[in-house]
C-alpha cells in the first residue's frame, strides 16, 4: 500500500481534533458538580464510542477475525488499566505534577524508542524535533 | 507514597502498551474500523465490570451524565478510526505524539468556555503544538520522499521491500 502524507495528515489532524474533544466531557461534568459519577459517565461514553464503532464497521463488514477480537480485548484493557492505574498513583498521593507528565511524556518517549528500535521505522532530524517539541508541550501542559 | 509510584509506573506502561499495540495491529493487518469497534466493546465491558464489581455500584445515571457522555465518547472512537487509519500512513513513533498533543484542546476549550487563567507556561505548551506536529509533517513528508527514490531502485536491484 502507498504511504500518503497528505492523507496520513488528514486522518492525523481529524484524530487530534476528535481525540481532544473526548476528554473534555469530564470537564463538564465536574464543572456540573456530576463528578460523583464518573465511573457511569465512563460506561455511556465507551457505550457511545462502541455504538458508532459497530455502525462504521457494519458499513463496510459483517465478520471480524480472531487476532482482531484478541488485539481489540487488550487494547481496551490496556485504556482501561492506563487510566486506573493513574487515577489509584493519584490517590495514593502522587502529585498530579508529577504523574501526568511520566504518564503522558513517558508513554511517548517509550512507544517513540518501540518505534524505531522494534519497528525499524526511520524519524529524520525534523521528526525527532517533532517529538521532543512534543513531550515538552505535553509536560508543561501536564504541570501547569 | 511508594505503592503511588508503582502505580504511575504501571499507568506509564499501561498507556505504553496501547500504543504499541495500535502498532502491532497495524502489522498484522487488523481492519480500523474492527479494531476500533473491538476496542470501545470490550472497553465498555471491563468498565460495566468495573462499575458492578469494584466500585459495587450500577451502571444507572441520571440523563444529564448520559447526554454528556455519549456525543464525547462518539468523538473519541471518530479519533480512534481515524488514528488506526492513519498509522497505514505513517508511523507510529510520530503518530502517537500527533494524536497525544491533542491534550492541548482541553486546554484551550476550559480557556474558551470556562475563563481558566492562562499562564506563560501554558501558552508556551499551546504554541508548541503547531509547531511539532508541522515538524512531524515535514518529516512525513521527507520520509515519504526518500521511499519512492529507494523503491524504483530497490526493484531494480531485485531486492525485497520491507
Amino acid at each position: 500500500m502507498k504511504r500518503d502524507s497528505g492523507i496520513w495528515l488528514r486522518l492525523m489532524l481529524v484524530a487530534f481534533v476528535s481525540n481532544g474533544l473526548g476528554p473534555f466531557g469530564l470537564k463538564i461534568l465536574t464543572e456540573r458538580n456530576l463528578s460523583a459519577f464518573q465511573p457511569q459517565y465512563l460506561v455511556y461514553w465507551y457505550l457511545g464510542g462502541a455504538v458508532f464503532g459497530l455502525i462504521a464497521f457494519l458499513k463496510s463488514s459483517r465478520h471480524v477475525a480472531a487476532r482482531e477480537v484478541a488485539l481489540g480485548a487488550a487494547m481496551g484493557l490496556c485504556s482501561l488499566c492506563g487510566q486506573t492505574f493513574t487515577g489509584l498513583a493519584l490517590s495514593n498521593g502522587v502529585p498530579g505534577h508529577v504523574a501526568f507528565p511520566l504518564t503522558t511524556g513517558g508513554s511517548l518517549f517509550l512507544v517513540a524508542a518501540a518505534g524505531i528500535f522494534l519497528f525499524h521505522e526511520r524519524v529524520g532530524p525534523y521528526g525527532v524535533a517533532g517529538i521532543i517539541l512534543g513531550i515538552v508541550s505535553l509536560i508543561l501542559l501536564s504541570i501547569v | 507514597m511508594k505503592s503511588g509510584y508503582l502505580y504511575t509506573l504501571l499507568g506509564l506502561l499501561s498507556f505504553s502498551s496501547l500504543g504499541v499495540l495500535h502498532k502491532v495491529a497495524d502489522v498484522k493487518q487488523c481492519r480500523p474500523a474492527a479494531v476500533n469497534a473491538l476496542i470501545y466493546g470490550w472497553s465498555l465491558l471491563f468498565s460495566v465490570l468495573t462499575v458492578m464489581l469494584i466500585k459495587d455500584s450500577t451502571p444507572s445515571a441520571p440523563a444529564s451524565v448520559i447526554s454528556i457522555a455519549v456525543p464525547f465518547g462518539v468523538a473519541a472512537s471518530i479519533a480512534i478510526l481515524a488514528f488506526q487509519a492513519g498509522i497505514r500512513h505513517g508511523d507510529i513513533a510520530t503518530s502517537w505524539l500527533a494524536i497525544n498533543l491533542s491534550a492541548g484542546i482541553p486546554t484551550i476549550a476550559s480557556i474558551l468556555i470556562y475563563n481558566e487563567p492562562l499562564s506563560f507556561q501554558k501558552t508556551i505548551a499551546l504554541l508548541l503544538i503547531p509547531v511539532s506536529m508541522t515538524l512531524l509533517f515535514i518529516d512525513k513528508r521527507h520520509a515519504d520522499r526518500r521511499r519512492e527514490q529507494s523503491e524504483p531502485n530497490a526493484v531494480a536491484s531485485g531486492r525485497v521491500r520491507r
